[in-house]
C-alpha cells in the first residue's frame, strides 16, 4: 500500500463500528432463520429419531465452557422436537459424551459414538486441543460435524484443509486477539507502554500473538513492558499482579476467562491495578455472564470471544436474540453464553439444511445432500448473521466486544449497549488461498499485508 | 523497596497455603504410609463448603458471623476424613501400595463429580471477606489485608503442629506409631485411633488451605488435582513424611515461583518442577526425608 496511512484510514478500511450499527454484513444473501412454520415435508420421512453426539465439557474446569453449550443443543433440540421433530417426524436425541476425557479418548469416544451409537450427527467441542484430532476423524467415519468452539485457526488451516464433513459455528481464535486490538487502537490510540497477563497455553499465545501484530501495526509507537504467564486454571495472580504494577503500564492486555478471571479481577480490586491502567480483555464477559460481580468496574474493554453476548443484538432490533435469551433463562435460569448460542445455532442450521434439501429431492436427504446446503448458507442466529463459508467450512460473522457497563435491569455488568464494536470476520482474518503460515495463516498475512499507521 | 516487601508477601502467602496441603498430606504419609491422591479434593472440599457456607448459605449474614463461618470447610473436610478413614482406607492398609493409589485416586475423581453435582460448574466465591478487609499501603502501592491474615493462619497452623505433635502426649504417640506401627500396637497404642485421628487432623489442615484461600480467589472445578499436584513438589522437595520438610518445600517453592513469575515469566510452570527434580537427583529423599 503506497503512502503513510492514518490509523483513521485503517479502522475505515477494516469496517469497524463503535456504535451499533447492525446487519449490513448480510446484504445481498439470501437468509435463513429460525422458523417452526414449514412446508410439509417431501416424501417418505422415517420416524426414527435423529441422534447427535454432542461432546463437551461435563466435568473440570471447561463444564463452565461446556454446560452452556450442551444446554444450547438441548434448548434447539427441544424446541424442534415439540414441532414433531425434524421434518416433523424425525426426534432430536442427544446423547452427551465428556471431553474431559482427553484427546486420545475423544477421539476413540467418537468413533464408538459413530460405530455403536449409530449417531447420525457429531457435535460440540471446546478445547482447541481437541478439534485438531477429532476433525481428521470425523473425516475418516464420514460423520457430519459441527464443531461449536475448538477455535484454533489450526483446525482449517492445517489439520483439515479441505474439509468435506466438518464445519464449525463460532469465530476463530485469531480474531480474539485481532480484535481486542483493533478495539484498543480506536478507543486508547495512545497508549505507550502494555503489559500482558495471558494463561499459559494455546489459546493465550494465541491472544498475545495477534494482539501484538495488530498492534505493531495500528499503534507502532506502542511497547511491550510486562509479560506473565500464569498457569491456566489457577486462581492465585498475586505475582503476575505484582509484576504488572512494578512495570507501570498504560494498558493491561488479559485473555485469562472464566472461574480464572473472576479470581483475577478480584484481586487486582484490592491491589488496585484497575485505577492504575486501562484493562483490555478477550474474554471477561464471555464465559459465564452472570459469574461477573458489580464490583467490576465499568470501561474495561470486556472481550466476548468476539463471538456473542447476550445483551447484543439488543431485543428491539433483533427479536431472534430476545426470544432465545428468554427461552434460555426460563430453562436453565440463567443468561446463554457464547457457547449456548454456538450450539443453539448450529442445530438450526442443521434443521434448515434438511429441510431445504429435502424440498430440492424430497425424503430423508443423504450427508451430502446436507452438506451441500449447509455450504454457503447465510443464517440468521440470535447473535446476528452467520454465514458459513463453502471452501473452508468456518462460520463467519462480525467479531464484537465492547465496555463493561452496570446496568440496573441486571445483577451483573454487561456491554455497555452504546458503545459496541463490531468487525466483519473477513477483514482481520486471512483470505481463502493465502499460503499456510505461522504461527497462523491470519498472522502472516497481517504481517505482510496490513500498512503500519504513519499517525492518527 | 515497596515492591520488594510485596514480593515476600507474595511468597509468604502462596508458602503459606501450599504448607496446609502438603503439611497435611506429609503428615498422613507419615503416620500412616498412604500417599492420599485425594487429598487434593479435600482442600477443594474445603474451599467450596466455605465458598457455599459464605457465598450462598449465609449470604446476608452479618460480617462477623462471615469471618467465624471461615473454618467450616476445614471442619467439614475434617468430618469427611474422619468418615473415610475407617470406611475406605482401613480395609486396604494390609494390601499391597497400589491398591492404596487405586483407592484414593478413585476417591480423588469421585469428590470432583459430587462437589459438581452439588454446586455445578461455574466458580463460587466467598470475596465478601476479601473485599471487607480492605488493603493496605505499603509505600505508593495497596496490598490486599486478607493476603496478610492468609500468611498469619499459615504460620499459626505451623507453629500449632509443632506444638501438638512435639509438646504432647498424643504427639508422643502419634511419633512412636509413625516410627514403629507393631510395636507402638505392642505397648498399648490403640493404632486405629491414632490412624483416624492423624487422617482427620492431615484433612482438617487441607480443608484449613482450602477456606481460607478462597475468598480472595474462588472455588473451582479441577483446584484439587493442581493443588495435589504442587503438594507433591513441596513434599518432593522437603521429603515425604517430614513436616520441617513440608514447611521449607513450601517456603522454597513460595519464593522460587515469585521470582519465577517476576523474572523468567516464559518458564513459571516448569521451573518449579526443575527444583524438584534438582533435589530428586541430589537428595531421593528429599531435604528432611529419612531414606527408605
Amino acid at each position: 500500500m503506497p503512502g503513510p496511512v492514518t490509523r483513521r484510514d485503517l479502522l475505515a478500511k477494516l469496517g469497524v463500528t463503535a456504535a451499533a450499527t447492525f446487519g449490513a454484513s448480510a446484504a445481498g444473501f439470501g437468509v435463513a432463520g429460525i422458523a417452526h412454520a414449514q412446508d410439509k415435508a417431501k416424501g417418505n420421512i422415517p420416524d426414527k429419531p435423529f441422534r447427535i453426539g454432542h461432546m463437551t465439557f461435563f466435568t473440570g474446569p471447561g463444564a463452565v465452557l461446556g454446560e452452556p453449550m450442551y444446554k444450547g443443543n438441548l434448548l434447539a433440540a427441544d424446541e424442534i422436537n415439540s414441532h414433531g421433530g425434524l421434518l416433523g417426524k424425525r426426534k432430536i436425541e442427544v446423547l452427551k459424551a465428556d471431553e474431559a476425557a482427553g484427546t486420545d479418548a475423544n477421539v476413540k469416544e467418537m468413533r464408538r459414538l459413530k460405530l455403536s451409537e449409530k449417531i447420525d450427527m457429531f457435535m460440540g467441542i471446546t478445547s482447541s486441543g481437541n478439534t485438531p484430532a477429532l476433525g481428521p476423524a470425523a473425516e475418516e467415519l464420514k460423520l457430519l460435524t459441527i464443531f461449536i468452539d475448538g477455535c484454533t485457526d489450526f483446525l482449517f488451516d492445517k489439520a483439515v484443509p479441505n474439509p468435506r464433513y466438518v464445519f464449525r459455528v463460532t469465530n476463530i481464535q485469531s480474531a480474539d486477539g485481532s480484535t481486542c486490538a483493533v478495539a484498543v487502537a480506536q478507543t486508547w490510540p495512545d497508549v505507550k507502554k502494555v503489559a500482558h497477563i495471558h494463561p499459559d497455553y494455546a489459546y493465550g499465545r494465541n491472544c498475545y500473538d495477534h494482539f501484538s501484530i495488530v498492534t505493531k501495526k495500528l499503534i507502532p509507537g506502542a511497547q511491550n513492558v510486562s509479560e506473565a504467564w500464569p498457569k491456566l486454571f489457577s486462581t492465585d495472580f498475586t505475582p503476575h499482579i505484582t509484576k504488572t504494577l512494578a512495570a507501570k503500564p498504560d494498558l493491561l492486555v488479559t485473555s485469562v476467562w472464566g472461574g480464572d478471571y473472576v479470581a483475577f479481577y478480584k484481586q487486582a480490586l484490592q491491589h488496585g491495578l484497575f485505577d492504575k491502567m486501562k484493562v483490555a480483555t478477550t474474554l471477561a464477559l464471555g464465559v459465564a455472564p452472570h459469574a461477573i460481580g458489580k464490583d467490576h468496574p465499568e470501561n474495561v474493554l470486556a472481550g466476548v470471544h468476539a463471538n456473542y453476548h447476550f445483551s447484543y443484538p439488543p431485543g428491539n432490533r433483533w427479536p431472534l436474540n430476545k426470544s432465545f435469551v428468554e427461552k434460555y433463562k426460563a430453562k436453565f435460569n440463567e443468561y446463554p453464553n457464547f457457547q449456548a448460542e454456538g450450539a443453539y445455532t448450529a442445530t438450526y442450521i442443521l434443521k434448515t439444511a434438511v429441510e431445504k434439501a429435502n424440498k430440492l429431492s424430497g425424503g430423508w436427504p443423504d450427508d451430502d445432500a446436507i452438506i451441500s446446503q449447509i455450504e454457503g448458507m447465510m443464517f440468521a442466529g440470535p447473535g446476528g448473521y452467520v454465514y458459513i463459508r463453502p471452501d473452508n467450512h468456518q462460520g463467519y460473522k462480525d467479531a464484537i466486544t465492547g465496555f463493561s457497563k452496570n446496568t440496573p435491569e441486571y445483577p451483573f455488568p454487561i456491554l455497555d449497549p452504546a458503545r459496541i464494536i463490531t468487525i466483519p470476520i473477513r477483514n482481520i482474518t486471512a483470505p481463502p488461498g493465502w499460503p499456510k503460515g505461522e504461527p497462523t495463516s491470519t498472522y502472516t498475512w497481517i504481517d505482510q499485508t496490513w500498512p503500519t499507521v504513519k499517525h492518527a | 523497596m515497596d515492591t520488594f516487601v510485596i514480593h515476600v508477601f507474595n511468597a509468604l502467602l502462596y508458602a503459606s497455603v501450599l504448607f496446609l496441603i502438603a503439611g497435611g498430606l506429609s503428615l498422613i504419609y507419615g503416620v500412616m504410609r498412604i500417599v492420599n491422591l485425594a487429598h487434593g479434593n479435600l482442600y477443594a472440599f474445603g474451599a467450596y463448603v466455605t465458598a457455599w457456607a459464605v457465598g450462598q448459605w449465609l449470604a446476608g449474614a452479618p460480617t462477623v458471623v462471615l469471618y467465624l463461618l471461615l473454618p467450616i470447610g476445614a471442619v467439614a473436610a475434617a468430618i469427611l476424613g474422619a468418615v473415610l478413614e475407617p470406611t475406605l482406607l482401613r480395609p486396604f492398609y494390609r494390601r499391597a501400595e497400589e491398591y492404596q493409589l487405586l483407592v484414593t485416586f478413585g476417591l480423588l475423581m469421585i469428590l470432583e463429580d459430587l462437589m459438581r453435582f452439588f454446586w455445578g460448574p461455574y466458580p463460587l466465591t466467598a470475596t465478601t471477606l476479601f473485599e471487607k478487609m480492605g488493603s493496605v499501603k505499603i509505600g505508593d502501592s495497596i496490598y490486599p489485608r486478607y493476603n496478610l491474615l492468609v500468611v498469619l493462619v499459615g504460620g499459626l497452623a505451623a507453629a500449632a503442629l509443632w506444638g501438638f505433635i512435639y509438646r504432647t502426649r498424643f504427639g508422643v504417640v502419634l511419633r512412636a506409631t509413625s516410627q514403629d506401627m507393631r510395636r507402638a500396637a505392642a505397648m498399648g497404642v490403640n493404632v486405629n485411633r491414632v490412624y483416624i485421628e492423624a487422617f482427620t487432623i492431615g484433612c482438617f489442615m487441607a480443608g484449613l488451605g482450602g477456606a481460607i484461600v478462597v475468598p480472595g480467589q474462588s472455588a473451582v472445578l479441577g483446584m484439587g488435582v493442581d493443588a495435589l499436584v504442587l503438594a507433591f513438589v513441596v513434599v518432593v522437595i522437603g521429603g515425604l513424611g517430614s513436616l520441617q520438610g513440608a514447611l521449607v518445600g513450601a517456603l522454597i517453592v513460595g519464593i522460587v515461583r515469585e521470582i519465577g513469575v517476576s523474572t523468567f515469566p516464559e518458564v513459571e510452570l516448569a521451573v518449579l518442577y526443575l527444583i524438584a527434580v534438582i533435589v530428586l537427583l541430589v537428595r531421593p529423599a528429599g531435604l528432611f526425608g529419612r531414606a527408605a
